[in-house]
């Protein structure tokens, strides 16, 4: 008998685990191929690849410094996607983070004890005002927070860069668009890996358990998936809308805390470095599911880290687009065909009787 | 001839023959799911046959698509219309016909389709928007588009669902002077009197297959419901109580007093309705859809504030009315439209069932939720709805409409501790499921809980309720006893009759 394939309405997560190893093996061969045509070493690339990234500490430490900001960015994704909300303006959320923390580390001196905390509640505060007016008009007036929150990102980045090489440029060093080392930083954990990375983890983790376990979660997610269900169990959405998409805006802001407090140690132009735009993709690769959002950050941070390896190899940063985009669309093929499953018609016979 | 359609995993037709002679009206009965949509949709081109052919005047013909089905003379009117809502009666018409002509006035094509709708006789205003018409008056015009391009077989899928019983005599009067004229029907209905009443031959699906095709004056509605559901539908009179039932109670548990809503473009939904619930009763609610049960439903559940009047709650005012607080206390609600507003399909089937009680233990509690205790509560509704559940992780829409609507009675059942509102909860339920769900209603009135019953199906509210109240644009038109009330009196408050006009109301 012919055999025809049936969609699954739903797919188990080890089906789609499976599916996503074997697109990043069909991804990382037609790469291999394509680097052996164009006359380069696969071989000596992938041996410096893994050895810059998973395969000594200082790769694991660059890892592990690029997760952080993406384990930040997409947890803010995936929140607003509980309540069925894309928060695409996690670029300049994480701007207006990195301004505020930025600003009283320049500003206010005093013990890194008193003054760390005030840069996280600042810049928290910065980047919730700056999801503010997309949050309420889309809350009270129905405006599309896609077209509202993305086209504050660049008013965040040129704000930014206005910033660096205004007001509060580096006078001493004289160096293009960036404001004086600050004088705290994040305290380094392991080699010039900072506690903001374990901070990280465990916010995504708290994030997990509200969202899952709490009456709050819940309410959120009935709003998400159907929010006449959830009026028509007296659950506020409007509420709800607001609250998630101002903690997806703190969220955002505390990954560019942690860049400029721990990382960078300076606000720069153009310090975001697409890690709003990457925690999309992120949130995407984790489907909806706060835990997923570490190994996909992971994912992510090895795609971005192996990028510049291979850019000091002289491949063009073009050339290393293609490869990343390459992966994602594989894993995105992946996923829809983890839905599908090969059917003989023999099986269909043993079912008669039972009509849609 | 022979059709047989599957779909992945299971069979929607398998091997069913079906002839339809000109001048006859031929029904088609089965229960949900039972392959009738499934082989009108391969008839008018929408699906292919996996296997089997279709025969048309002798000749073999493959109908690709509605349009060659169209062409070939097949038209079907389907239970939601497919009209442009925003275009009139006369562009209706003329959308996508081939004769339309290519350069026309809209005085033309207005001119044209009244001299259709002299020819076919079927009253249309030809410059009306489609979306101020009666759904009577939208399926007039659906009818006029597929009798315009020439059909000689028109299909109707349960077309009295949406009409008053004067408008579905009219459409019988129409459906006999097309079938005179040597056309024929196929004609899907539920309703075992209606079909008694127009069909020269009925044929009835199970499962996905015929199983037989009689002569109306062969059969009896008895018969017909046991063919269709295989067994014997027992018929108890749903208004007597068993000993030992809760007497009707003399206080009302609920009332409305001077109840006025409106739209947001300030119509009146409902005018001044006063209206008491007493528990241990079951409060039918009449009306063709559209004239305010919607709105009457969301006041009773706190859904829809009243604008003016009040909502009283063991006799004390309610303040502000909060959905919520109605669940919490004692007010079950089958919303009309399930799956839009008592649903989050896409999530977990244990998510949906704790949508009424994850607010207390042992779900919710001190701002928790308890994943294991939302599935052992939806264990235990679905095992009282009879639904099998194979996995509660999965998406509910991945189950049949007739089991969320049966896990979504059972649901509410459970948080009616004094009053359910249903509405329309057999809509699109075979008769076994209708069954099932009265049975319901009648329990939960044994024990005392005052249901109130929306429904457009006037047996089914003169088989279960007390007392039947009659809603015309907006107003409570009467509220009289099941017992003594007949279908001709309703009918006519229906209409808009006033209970003076009719005489025997209360």
């Amino acid at each position: 008998m012919a055999r025809i394939v049936q969609r699954l309405p739903s797919v188990s997560p080890g089906r789609v685990l499976a599916w996503r190893v074997g697109a990043v093996i069909a991804a990382l061969l037609l790469t291999t191929l394509f680097l052996a045509l164009s006359g380069r070493d696969p071989a000596l690339l992938a041996e410096l690849v893994v050895r810059s990234t998973v395969g000594s500490r200082f790769g694991l430490e660059d890892l592990a410094l690029f997760m952080t900001p993406l384990v930040l960015t997409g947890a803010a994704v995936t929140v607003t996607g509980r309540i069925g909300i894309w928060n695409i303006g996690a670029e300049g959320q994480f701007y207006a983070g990195a301004i505020g923390a930025a600003g009283i580390g320049l500003f206010v001196h005093g013990p890194a004890l008193l003054v760390l905390p005030l840069m996280t509640v600042c810049g928290v505060l910065c980047g919730m005002a700056w999801i503010l007016v997309p949050t309420l008009a889309r809350a009270y007036a129905g405006v599309n927070e896609i077209i509202t929150t993305l086209l504050l990102n660049f008013v965040a980045a040129l704000l930014t860069s206005y910033l660096a090489v205004g007001p509060w440029h580096d006078r001493v060093t004289g160096a293009l668009a960036s404001t004086a080392r600050l004088p705290v930083a994040i305290p380094d954990l392991w080699g010039v890996v900072h506690w903001g990375f374990p901070l990280a983890l465990a916010v995504v983790a708290a994030l997990a358990a509200t969202l899952d376990r709490t009456r709050w979660g819940y309410e959120v997610r009935i709003s998400g998936a159907n929010p006449e269900a959830a009026r028509y169990a007296g659950i506020p959405v409007r509420a709800r809308i607001v609250a998630v998409m101002l903690l997806s805006g703190a969220l955002a802001a505390l990954a560019g805390v942690s860049e400029v407090a721990g990382t960078v140690h300076r606000l720069q132009g153009g310090i975001a470095n697409n890690f709003g735009y990457f925690g999309i993709v992120v949130a995407v690769l984790a489907r909806g599911s706060c835990l997923n959002v570490l190994p996909a950050a992971l994912l992510m941070a090895f795609i971005l880290d192996s990028g510049i390896v291979l850019q000091t190899q002289q491949l063009t940063a073009s050339t290393v687009l293609a490869i990343t985009g390459l992966v994602l669309f594989m894993i995105a093929i992946g996923d829809e065909l983890a839905h599908y499953r090969p059917v003989s018609t023999s099986r269909l016979s043993t079912n008669k009787g039972a009509a849609p | 001839m022979g059709i047989s359609k599957y779909f992945p995993g299971v069979i929607a037709n398998a091997d069913v023959s079906l002839d339809v002679r000109p001048g006859e009206i031929h029904a088609l009965l089965g229960e949900n799911g039972a392959g009738k949509s499934t082989l009108m949709n391969i008839v008018t081109g929408i699906y292919q046959p996996d296997a089997g052919e279709i025969v048309l005047d002798g000749y073999t013909r493959h109908l690709a698509s509605p349009q060659e089905a169209i062409r070939a003379g097949i038209g079907m009117v389907h239970q939601h219309f497919k009209l442009v809502q925003a275009f009139t009666v006369a562009e209706n018409i003329h959308l996508g016909w081939r004769d339309t002509p290519a350069r026309a006035s809209t005085k033309a094509l207005e001119a044209r389709t009244r001299a259709l709708s002299e020819r076919f006789g079927f009253a249309v205003r030809p410059d009306a928007r489609i979306a101020d018409l009666s759904a009577g008056e939208q399926q007039r015009v659906e009818i006029l588009r597929v009798l315009a391009r020439r059909a000689r077989l028109l299909i109707l899928d349960e077309p009295t669902a949406v009409l008053t019983p004067t408008e579905a005599r009219d459409l019988f009067r129409a459906l006999r002077a097309f079938r005179a004229q040597g056309n024929a029907v196929i004609l899907i209905s539920h309703k075992l009197d209606e079909v008694m009443d127009i069909s020269d031959r009925i044929s009835i699906l199970r499962g996905g297959r015929k199983i037989g095709t009689f002569a109306t004056a062969h059969c009896t509605p008895a018969m017909l419901a046991r063919t269709m559901v295989g067994r014997d539908i027992v018929r108890r009179d749903l208004r007597a109580r068993p000993p030992g039932a809760a007497p009707v109670a003399v206080r009302p548990v609920m009332s409305l007093r001077h109840v006025t809503t409106r739209d947001e473009r300030g119509v009146e939904t409902l005018r001044d309705v006063t209206l008491d619930l007493h528990g241990g009763e079951i409060l039918g609610i009449a009306g063709v859809a559209g004239n305010g049960q919607r709105e009457l439903t969301q006041v009773l559940t706190g859904l829809l504030p009243p604008d003016a009047g009040d909502v009283l709650l063991d006799g004390v005012p309610v303040g502000a009315p909060d959905p919520a607080h109605f669940a919490r206390s004692g007010i079950g609600h089958i919303p009309e439209d399930r799956l839009r507003s008592g649903l989050a399909p896409s999530l977990g089937i244990a998510d949906n069932m704790a949508l009424r009680e994850y607010d207390r233990p042992p779900i919710g509690g001190r701002g928790g939720y308890a994943p294991h205790a939302a599935q052992a509560l939806a264990r235990r509704i679905a095992d009282a709805a009879a639904v099998r559940i194979p996995d509660y992780a999965m998406p509910i829409r991945n189950l049949s409409g007739g089991n969320q609507q049966r896990l979504v009675a059972r649901r509410e059942i459970r948080i009616a501790e004094r009053i359910l509102v249903a509405a329309y909860p057999s809509r699109g339920l075979d008769i076994g499921a209708i069954a099932t769900v009265l049975g319901y209603l009648t329990d939960l009135r044994d024990r005392g809980v005052a249901v109130v019953l929306v429904s457009e199906d006037l047996e089914e509210l003169l088989n279960v309720a007390d007392r039947i109240g009659v809603l015309f644009q907006g107003r409570l038109m009467a509220t009289i006893d099941a017992a003594t009330a007949d279908m001709e009196t309703i009918g006519l408050l229906m209409g808009g009759r006033t209970a003076a006009q009719t005489g025997g109301a209360i």
